[in-house]
């Protein structure tokens, strides 16, 4: 009997019983669709994830930090700071130097191998004023390099600074709609009014100002690496910056002479001339007495963190398919209670065991693929729906929509010949009981 | 005439509970090519289980049968399969055929398994029912039949392989006078012409004595008599048993 044949014979056995059939089939698209369902929210959610993670953060980069973390330290603040915790900030190892981020510093930093760039993640305290308003923050001085990488690969409305001198800043599309909720965009070219403080005149502190142009709107991302990349609610030159944090150092410094305050940064960022280099860099960052930890690093965290939610989701979406494998058992084993005396006829007429088994195992796998594509499909579908809820309650709060289900290819392969493979083992049984009948028995069975 | 089948103390022992029925107890038989044989006996007389063996259907306890110098206890069970498939054509009393098909389909099945391709298969099947009178019943399913008429689909599919060999279980057991008669014609017709062997079982004298060349009674598994039936069918056993 050949394969063509065997598949015709158990397509026509199928039609034979369509109900039960489509239900045992409808039973394995539900399975399937509650596994591909669950695979496809975990895909989803690391896509999202990565992407903003991606979107925010770069990958030749290091973020160094003072010191190795000392108890005490964390807790006064100013220096904690979000990737601590990541798995690059080794704990304090006795013996190691403990290091301040000095300009000294960012300078033996920059002469290590495969450095290309280093910048201190450097912010002042501003006061903003534009249309009779006015408000304190901290202004964040973003270098050049940045430009076109990370938050700045997309710039919604204007463009980046020019130049490392320009009187210039970028706003965050929050800060822009704060300013203009209904278009942001037309912040563009306006002049916010920075007023910071500089060296006092006869004990009396001075304020210098410094009208900026708004020249771009970035989108900011909410990403634990925003921070280090250098997006703030206002942003100007690396130049500027330095220029502003010279003055207030300078303003301090006469207000309460005496106190020596070496210049310290709360963190800076190498980048590399190539990601390969990222863990010898690190390395060296940290025997330097710095903590440094990597997108990398943390990448490779989230990665197993998603490993573990995928398994746990297909744990919890394979239930319906064990369930669904089990009708498709019973469906098999109906039908072979019910063929007895066909089955005997074969056996009589020439059938062998394996031509019965092939006829029943092609029907169990015709359940399984047809019940797996209409499990994705269905899969699909309810994804959708509950995407598109979920997406209006993030907007809702506030928070940017996108696709919580991926179904990518290797997904939707994957969930139809596991659907077959399931099918298979669940069909195996039957038809190996459906092989051994004797066929007298058989044909005395009504 | 070349022997076909041959039986050396054939036994066949089943278990029922405690007690062991003894359906088939040393039975020696010689078929030859070409014979119509009537087994005639009651039921449990074990004709139906020796038919079986034959078949190829059940293994036997003890005692040796060979078809075609072939012996079927030695068989694998692929083997007998094999053997079922181009060996014998088995026609049963209930005919046997699967509901959900129609005439022709039945027939094509038993090609089916024997690996015929789909043109080949169909072609034959139409050409064996027209030569069994069912030209215009080729796409009727069983229940559309008449008893007669399933039996003819039934026999077309027994000679679907043109095995040398038909068995034939009460053939007519299920069927009225007239039709039995035109049942019995197509077999001895096949017997005659197509030279196929013809082992009939029954339990009705009159037919075999009719019909075949030879009757074997058995009774209780054992054979109690045999009989060379004064015939006008050519093949005739007149050398007794060959060495």
């Amino acid at each position: 009997m050949t394969l063509r044949d065997a598949l015709a014979l158990a397509l026509r056995n199928l039609r034979q019983a369509k109900l039960r059939s489509f239900l045992t089939m409808l039973g394995v698209a539900i399975g399937i669709a509650s596994l591909a369902g669950m695979v496809s929210l975990g895909v989803g959610l690391q896509d999202q994830f990565v992407g903003r993670f991606t979107r925010s953060a770069m990958f030749d980069s290091i973020t160094v930090l003072p010191g190795a973390d000392r108890p005490g330290v964390m807790m006064g603040g100013g220096r904690a700071g979000f990737g601590r915790r990541g798995r690059g900030t080794a704990p304090a190892v006795s013996g190691r130097p403990e290091r301040d981020i000095t300009d000294d510093a960012l300078k033996e930093l920059a002469a290590l191998p495969d450095v290309r760039e280093v910048y201190p993640n450097l912010r002042v305290p501003v006061e903003i004023t534009f249309g009779g308003e006015s408000e304190f923050t901290a202004a964040a001085a973003v270098p050049m390099g940045v430009r076109g990488e990370g938050a700045f690969q997309a710039i919604p409305y204007g463009r980046f600074f020019e130049n490392d001198s320009e009187t210039a800043c970028m706003l965050s599309l929050d800060m822009a709609k704060r300013m203009n909720e209904k278009a942001p965009g037309s912040m563009i070219g306006k002049a916010l009014t920075l007023h910071y403080p500089t060296a006092p005149v006869n004990g009396v502190p001075q304020r210098a100002e410094l009208s900026c142009p708004v020249v771009g709107i970035v989108e900011r991302e909410t990403g634990p690496f925003a921070a280090a990349a250098g997006v703030a609610p206002v942003m100007i030159t690396m130049g500027k910056g330095r220029e502003i944090y010279q003055a207030g150092a300078v303003a301090a410094q006469a207000m309460a002479p005496g106190v020596i305050r070496p210049r310290t940064y709360q963190a800076a960022v190498v980048r590399l001339t190539r990601p390969q280099s990222t863990q010898d860099v690190e390395d060296r960052i940290k025997s330097m007495g710095f903590s440094a930890y990597s997108v990398s690093d943390a990448m490779q965290g989230a990665k197993r963190a998603f490993i573990i939610l995928d398994i746990v989701l297909s744990l919890i979406g394979s239930i319906a398919l064990a369930v669904s494998s089990l009708g498709i058992m019973n469906t098999m084993v109906m039908s072979i209670l019910e063929r007895t005396r066909e089955i005997g006829i074969m056996k009589a007429i020439g059938g062998s065991d394996g031509d019965i088994r092939r006829i029943f195992l092609i029907e169990a796998s015709a359940i399984g693929l047809l019940g797996g594509v209409a499990g994705v499909v269905l899969g699909w579908v309810v994804g959708r729906a509950i995407n598109f809820g979920a997406n209006i309650y993030i907007e809702q709060q506030g928070g940017t929509p996108g696709n919580l289900f991926s179904l990518p290819f290797w997904l939707i392969g994957g969930a139809i010949g596991f659907s077959i493979a399931v099918s298979l083992i669940a069909g195996s049984y039957p038809a190996a009981r459906a092989a051994r009948l004797d066929p007298i028995q058989a044909l005395r069975h009504d | 005439m070349a022997v076909l089948l041959e039986t050396r103390d054939l036994a066949k022992h089943y278990r029922m509970g405690a007690a062991t029925v003894r359906a088939l107890d040393g039975v020696s038989l010689q078929v030859r090519q070409g014979e119509f044989l009537g087994l005639l006996g009651t039921s449990g007389s074990g004709k139906s289980t020796l038919l079986n063996l034959i078949a190829g259907l059940d293994r036997a306890t003890a005692g040796s049968l060979r078809i075609f110098d072939q012996d079927l206890a030695a068989m694998s069970s692929l083997e007998l399969t094999l053997h079922r498939r181009r060996n014998v054509g088995i026609i049963f009393q209930s005919f046997n055929l699967v509901s959900t098909m129609s005439a022709a389909e039945n027939v094509a099945l038993a090609m089916m398994f024997a690996g015929a391709a789909r043109d080949a298969r169909q072609r034959e099947a139409a050409h064996l029912l027209e030569a069994m009178g069912l030209a215009g019943r080729q796409h009727h399913r069983p229940r559309e039949l008449s008893g007669g008429e399933q039996q003819r689909v039934a026999i077309a599919r027994a000679l679907a392989n043109k095995p040398h060999l038909l068995l034939a279980d009460e053939p007519t057991g299920n069927l009225d006078s007239r039709t039995t008669r035109e049942i019995m014609e197509l077999l001895k017709d096949l017997n005659q012409r197509e030279g196929k062997t013809i082992i009939m079982v029954t339990h009705d004298p009159a037919l075999a004595e009719q019909y075949a060349h030879r009757i074997v009674t058995l009774l209780d598994g054992a054979v109690v008599s045999e009989r060379v039936i004064a015939s006008d069918s050519p093949p005739r056993d007149r050398t007794g048993a060959d060495a």
